[in-house]
């Protein structure tokens, strides 16, 4: 019984994530972070994601939903947040195409959207510095704690990973899974030392 | 001979999308190309220009990107039954994949060589979501309405605690009645430039 009631708050959460969820799978990941409280997931449970999300192909949001909802309700979980978070894309699609001529032209979809994109660009940045704080900051140790004592609350070979990787993938244009693949090298190298 | 036909067509839709839906990392933003091979030349289930209004709308719309284009091209080939086959085939071998990749993680030992290469790949991976809103914002941000847009939403969330959804409503509504009370409406919507699919506007 408990089940089910974990399956159905999964769906809702996810199916809310799903119908809000413009920009894609990176900018539905802040809207993941904040349902994802009531699900007691922890920020190092979501920089463990965002790194499955690089690593598992396939769709963030789907590789997501699977993910929260496996930790919180095991398999039945996970195809409840699965199927939460598509649905929305399988309705409005479907009501899209019926009126396909006229989304076009509609001029209050496109004020809408005019405000939205800036937005999903700063949700990203929002989820970039969330997941960050959880791959960075040293357990135990705060945000707060980093211009007082910044060697004892980030580590500085992980800060210098998310430097660089930030620097070569959005300068230089490396592929992203080349420098996770490399990222992957160097962290097992060093943990010999 | 009909029904025969229709078959086929799911088959195709089922193996485009589970091909893009296995092979494609980093997220279903990745997966178009792949998709439009495979639905334009190879398979023929439109034309180039169908599918790139698809890609387009499939990127504005809300919802699961990658999916969105599967429920298009799907319906667009063989309708309803066509929208699920894609559909499933496009979020299938996500799903599996990471539910076998999340019970691995629990059998990562504490320290080691596996620890430190997984630790080192989630401060990569962090950097590529930083990296995906440059990217989005190269496209998106071309106004300083936009910039206020963007600050705002990041400072609401990042450190406001106001929920994602309730930001993406405001600021779709700051767009709209900006548009419509202050300044000139942008005629060119951002995402028409990139492939002109929209068509109908050139008039000569």
């Amino acid at each position: 019984m408990t089940l089910l009631l974990q399956c159905l708050e999964l769906f809702y959460s996810f199916f809310k994530i799903g119908i809000m969820g413009f920009g894609g799978g990176y900018a539905m990941m802040s809207m993941i972070i904040a349902e994802s409280e009531k699900y007691s997931i922890t920020a190092a449970q979501f920089a463990d994601l965002n790194a499955l999300d690089m690593i598992v192909p396939g769709p963030i949001a789907i590789n997501s939903a699977t993910y929260v909802g496996y930790i919180y309700a095991g398999i039945p979980g996970a195809v409840a947040a699965t199927v939460g978070v598509s649905l929305p894309s399988l309705i409005i699609i479907a009501l899209v195409m019926r009126f396909i001529a006229r989304y076009r032209e509609n001029k209050i979809m496109k004020g809408f959207l005019s405000g939205v994109k800036p937005a999903a660009v700063g949700l990203i940045g929002a989820a970039a510095l969330t997941i960050a704080a959880g791959v960075l900051i040293k357990e135990g140790a705060e945000w707060s704690g980093f211009f007082a004592d910044p060697l004892g609350t980030a580590s500085v070979f992980l800060f210098a990973i998310f430097v660089i990787t930030a620097v070569l993938n959005i300068k230089f244009k490396v592929n992203p899974i080349l420098l996770t693949l490399a990222a992957g090298v160097i962290g097992a190298v060093v943990s010999f030392f | 001979m009909k029904i025969k036909e229709k078959i086929k067509v799911l088959l195709h839709l089922f193996i485009i999308f589970f091909k893009a839906g296995t092979f494609t990392f980093a997220g279903g933003l990745a997966m178009l190309p792949v998709i439009e091979r495979d639905v334009v030349e190879k398979y023929r289930l439109m034309s180039k220009d169908e599918f790139l209004e698809y890609a387009t709308l499939s990127q504005t719309l809300p919802g699961v990107i990658a999916l969105n284009c599967a429920s298009f091209v799907g319906r667009h080939a063989a309708g309803a039954i066509g929208m699920i086959v894609a559909g499933f085939g496009a979020t299938i071998s996500a799903f599996v994949l990471m539910i076998v990749a999340t019970i691995l993680l629990r059998f990562v030992p504490e320290g080691g060589p596996v620890a430190g290469a997984f630790s080192a790949i989630r401060a990569a991976s962090a950097a590529l979501v930083l990296s995906a809103a440059f990217t989005l914002g190269q496209h998106n941000i071309k106004s300083i309405f936009s910039v206020i847009l963007m600050l705002a939403a990041f400072t609401a969330v990042a450190f406001l605690n106001i929920s994602a959804p309730i930001v993406v409503l405001l600021a779709g509504a700051a767009g709209y009645f900006y548009g419509k009370f202050g300044g000139r409406t942008t005629s060119a919507p951002v995402d028409t430039g990139a492939d002109g699919s929209s068509g109908g506007e050139d008039m000569e």
